[in-house]
């Protein structure tokens, strides 16, 4: 029986409560044992997108505290705090220090939820129901900085009677950036409405990625041009039975 | 034709005191986007048929970066052969430290032979030390004879993309520059505009006395300038007048012919997605023969203008690898929204916001490294793999922190706003604390099951888009959850 | 002497004048030569993708080809290279006789200006890309391929070269040299893609093939 430490992110513990209890039973399903550490806040990327790495540092310390401890797997349902993990930790403190070794360890063992699925479990279909047509907008940093191009829709195709149809410019940010939204809201407001043109126009009735601040974006700004349809976290759809 | 407000934006005869991104970028005219996307799309397009061709384009462009890397660790030599090698052709070598000592070489090349009249090429160099403005103030026609730049000329605006600066400009606003400027009643047909433009920049072309150019690259190997074009205007200017004066940064060199060859397969397909240009020139010294084509005289002018200083940082400085392709701008989703004006400088996109803030220092492009989602797509495209997203973050951290240059130059209100971050995020106490009152505030706001209208700062996220409830329930339910397993196993 | 760029570059850099190169990296190696007649199709399939009009021609052929090529472009005045190639093919006898008056290729610029046609051989073709290579000197004057209107170049099948690499080796110690693949293009106006706008609007490229 395998083991992991849930990574909840900021967005996710504020946001998808749901989200995280469907990534509990779809997890626990595979016979993965979990353990939530309490301590755990946030990887520190808004302050590192900020460009203050001191007050980073602090986080980053926060996060080794919580999940150091256990040398167990770290899963996060998101692919951007992921890789701030993975790629930006170690950066922080200077080479040589225990920190930068731990920041290494943890880095080498903290994966996003359908990477750990793919490349851990080696599951690509979690007996999942969706009988939905479905879009699917994959994240910039979970495509390139973690460099997972396939791995979603590997999941997606498994699942019983879902049908994923193309989105145009399915590449193309959606806008969201962390803070950038709020620093240059009216660039994000253009990007986010052309990303949400072309969701309405894939045909389908359900939007699904792996993001959760790329879904937030999304699907309040499906909300706003009065859209029905729906916008989920992958991890939704896997655990619809 | 422009509106007011259009002029203001875009015009950039100066270097700029500050650069008001966001102010810039809520002001831009809807049809600039529109019109920069239509070429960005064509251009996307074009590359990526191009690099299907070639099997080992990432090989390629692996060396490319390798061989920029190399260059500028060793610049210093390979300036100094470059040097010796002009020289030794005939022509004739300028070190220009800053952009109004550029200027001043040029205007003393141009008066010493009683110069009236410049035709130019194509020229980022020339526009980043603001050339034309000085030779004007100094009673001498500067004549820029790249269609595009000579539509943006009579228009008085900068580019709006680095390939084709008139993109923003519609045919019928080009035939109107055209009558007003020509006197003549002209058509609204590109190619008949193109015809226009031909004569009359013909004649230019033959009474000229000088030619201004820049340079795509400069072989150390030979002394070599290596002009990239597809009009013919770069050869006119080289080819017709007396004198050739190339304006050229210290970045621009390659070190012998071997290491070009990479770079002409990377460029043209980068930019443009033309296997090579029309027109590749390779330039060394004046024309040898008496009563042959060329000039008499020529001129290289090594402009550093901050590029020295930019190679004391080993992060920054990899922005002085670009080749000008322009495929990271292509690509940018902030960049096709706001087109090249916002960005206040020569140069625009992603490389842009890379460069400005290291030419023009932190507090004056202080807001250009965070015009960026970090989302990828540039480092993805650029043909020698600048790490631009790494780049961004490391002069963010420029900006918020300071940098040997400066004090911290972000916004105070930023500043305790992270300060106040860091605490509540690394005393994972106050997080959770503060998590559990956050839902306390959702009846307030909510409306159809989203949150609108908030304060101060989260209300620039709902001007745009609502809020999805505070939930925060995970952690009571896994506790509790918990709580009852255990239960039950005992 | 040293400069203060220099200087600063290598303060930045952390070097001193006394500092080595270190060495280059490799490469990449120049692309493998097809058969001649398969680098010859394959050169003129990329001269019809950028809108030039290529063939393959005999000695022979040359005098009913330049009728066709004059009567097409209504020709009145050309230019030609002074070399021997064109010589031995007459190209300026067979201009004389079609009544075409002739510029010397090293007339003033403005004579020049007024040729409808300019004729030149390539030194080099790169197949790959489609490009003319052309080497400047007073017999082979620059502007005959770029002020004329129409630009024929003439091509000998031994020019052919696999890559620019082979090029550069022979070629690089030149004080100019030209690639060009295509005729004069912009597309600066609403991306509308206009040939001819400062350089030929037309190319013509003929490669001689034995009898």
């Amino acid at each position: 029986m395998s083991k992991a430490q849930l990574f909840l992110t900021c967005l996710g513990d504020q946001f998808y409560t749901s989200t995280l209890q469907n990534m509990v039973r779809i997890l626990e399903q595979l016979e993965v044992e979990l353990v939530v550490p309490p301590g755990q806040s946030c990887c520190g990327q808004p302050l590192s997108n900020n460009g203050f790495e001191d007050k980073t540092r602090a986080v980053a310390m926060n996060f080794l505290r919580a999940f150091g401890e256990n040398d167990a797997p770290i899963v996060a349902p998101s692919g951007s705090c992921a890789s701030m993990v993975k790629h930006h930790y170690a950066g922080l403190f200077p080479v040589g220090s225990a920190e930068h070794a731990l920041a290494l360890d943890v880095a080498a063992r903290t994966f996003e939820f359908t990477e750990f699925l793919i490349h851990q479990l080696k599951v690509t279909d979690v007996g999942a129901v969706y009988p939905h047509k479905v879009t699917y907008h994959p994240a910039c940093h979970y495509l390139r900085e973690l460099g997972l191009k396939t791995e979603a829709k590997t999941l997606l195709n498994a699942v019983q009677g879902l049908e994923l149809v193309p989105l145009r410019e399915e590449e193309t940010c959606c806008g969201f950036g962390g803070a950038f939204s709020v620093t240059y809201p009216e660039v994000s407001r253009s990007m986010m409405e052309n990303k949400v043109k072309c969701v309405m126009a894939s045909g389908a009735d359900t939007l699904v990625t792996c993001e959760p601040g790329c879904l937030m974006n999304m699907a309040g700004g499906l909300h706003k041009a009065g859209s029905n349809m729906r916008a989920l976290h992958i991890i939704d759809v896997l655990a619809s039975k | 034709m422009t509106s007011p407000l259009h002029q203001e934006l875009i015009i950039m005869s100066e270097t700029p005191s500050y650069i008001a991104f966001e102010e810039y970028s809520e002001r831009v005219p809807a049809s600039i986007p529109a019109a920069v996307q239509q070429a960005t799309e064509r251009f996307v397009a074009g590359r990526a048929a191009r690099v299907g061709e070639l099997p080992q384009w990432e090989e390629l462009r692996q060396i490319g970066s390798d061989i920029r890397q190399h260059t500028l660790e060793n610049l210093d030599i390979y300036l100094a052969r470059l040097e010796a090698a002009v020289l030794s052709a005939g022509g004739h070598v300028h070190w220009a430290g800053s952009g109004e000592q550029a200027r001043q070489i040029v205007l003393q090349i141009a008066q010493a032979n009683s110069v009236k009249a410049v035709v130019k090429s194509k020229s980022m160099a020339t526009e980043e030390i603001h050339l034309n403005d000085a030779l004007e103030e100094a009673g001498i026609e500067a004549l820029e004879t790249d269609l595009g730049e000579y539509i943006i000329q009579l228009a008085g605006t900068g580019p709006s993309h680095i390939i084709v600066p008139a993109v923003h400009l519609t045919k019928e606003e080009v035939a109107a520059l055209f009558s007003k400027h020509l006197g003549i009643d002209a058509p609204t047909d590109p190619t008949e505009l193109a015809r226009i433009a031909r004569e009359t920049l013909r004649e230019k072309f033959l009474s000229a006395q000088m030619g201004i150019t820049g340079g795509n690259f400069l072989i150390a190997e030979s002394g070599t300038l290596v002009m990239v074009t597809n009009e013919g205007n770069g050869r006119m200017c080289t080819t017709m007048p007396d004198l050739h004066v190339a304006v050229v940064g210290i970045d621009k060199v390659v070190p012998d012919w071997e290491s070009l060859t990479v770079f002409l397969k990377l460029l043209a397909r980068s930019a443009t997605g033309q296997k090579l240009s029309t027109y590749t020139q390779f330039i060394t010294g004046p024309r040898r023969a008496e009563g042959e084509f060329g000039p008499k005289e020529f001129h290289l002018v090594l402009l550093d203008n901050g590029r020295s200083k930019i190679l004391s940082d080993p992060v920054g400085r990899d922005v002085l690898k670009c080749i000008r392709c322009g495929a990271c701008a292509n690509v940018c989703p902030v960049y096709k929204n706001v087109g090249g004006f916002a960005y206040g400088s020569f140069i625009s996109g992603p490389i842009g916001a890379i460069l400005s803030p290291q030419m023009l220092g932190t507090q004056a492009a202080r807001e250009l490294p965070f015009a960026s989602t970090l989302c990828g797509a540039c480092a993805e495209v650029c043909p020698v793999k600048i790490p631009i997203p790494t780049i961004l973050l490391h002069l963010r951290r420029r900006v918020a922190e300071g940098d040997e240059f400066s004090e911290p130059t972000i916004s105070l209100p930023l500043r305790a706003t992270a300060a106040l971050a860091s605490l509540a995020l690394a005393w994972n106490w106050i997080y959770r604390f503060g998590a559990r009152l956050l839902p306390a505030i959702n009846p307030f706001f909510r409306r159809d099951g989203w949150l609108s209208g908030l304060p101060y700062p989260i209300s620039r996220w709902t001007k745009v888009r609502p809020l999805p409830s505070f939930g925060s329930r995970f952690r009571q339910w896994w506790r509790a959850r918990s709580a009852e397993r255990k239960g039950e196993k005992r | 002497m040293t400069n203060p760029t220099i200087e600063n570059i290598r303060r930045s850099l952390g070097r001193t004048d006394q500092s080595a190169l270190s060495p280059r990296p490799a490469i990449y190696p120049p692309r493998q030569t097809e058969s001649a007649a398969a680098e010859i199709d394959r050169f003129l399939r990329e001269i019809k993708k950028l809108s030039g009009v290529g063939r393959k021609l005999s000695a022979g052929d040359v005098e009913p080809a330049l009728r066709t090529l004059l009567s097409e472009q209504d020709i009145h005045t050309a230019t030609a290279w002074d070399t021997a190639f064109l010589k031995q093919l007459g190209i300026t006898e067979m201009l004389q006789a079609q009544g075409v008056k002739l510029v010397s290729p090293n007339a003033d610029k403005r004579e020049m200006a007024k040729c409808d046609l300019g004729i030149t051989e390539a030194d080099y073709v790169l197949p790959e890309t489609g490009t003319l290579v052309l080497r400047s000197s007073y017999e082979k004057p620059r502007a005959v391929s770029l002020l004329p209107r129409v630009h024929l170049a003439i091509v000998r099948p031994d020019s052919l070269r696999a890559d620019m690499h082979q090029v550069f080796a022979e070629a690089k110690h030149d004080h100019y040299l030209l690639f060009i693949t295509g005729p004069s293009r912009t597309a600066d106006i609403e991306l509308t893609v206009t040939l001819g706008v400062h350089g030929p609007r037309n190319l013509y490229v003929w490669v001689q093939t034995p009898q």
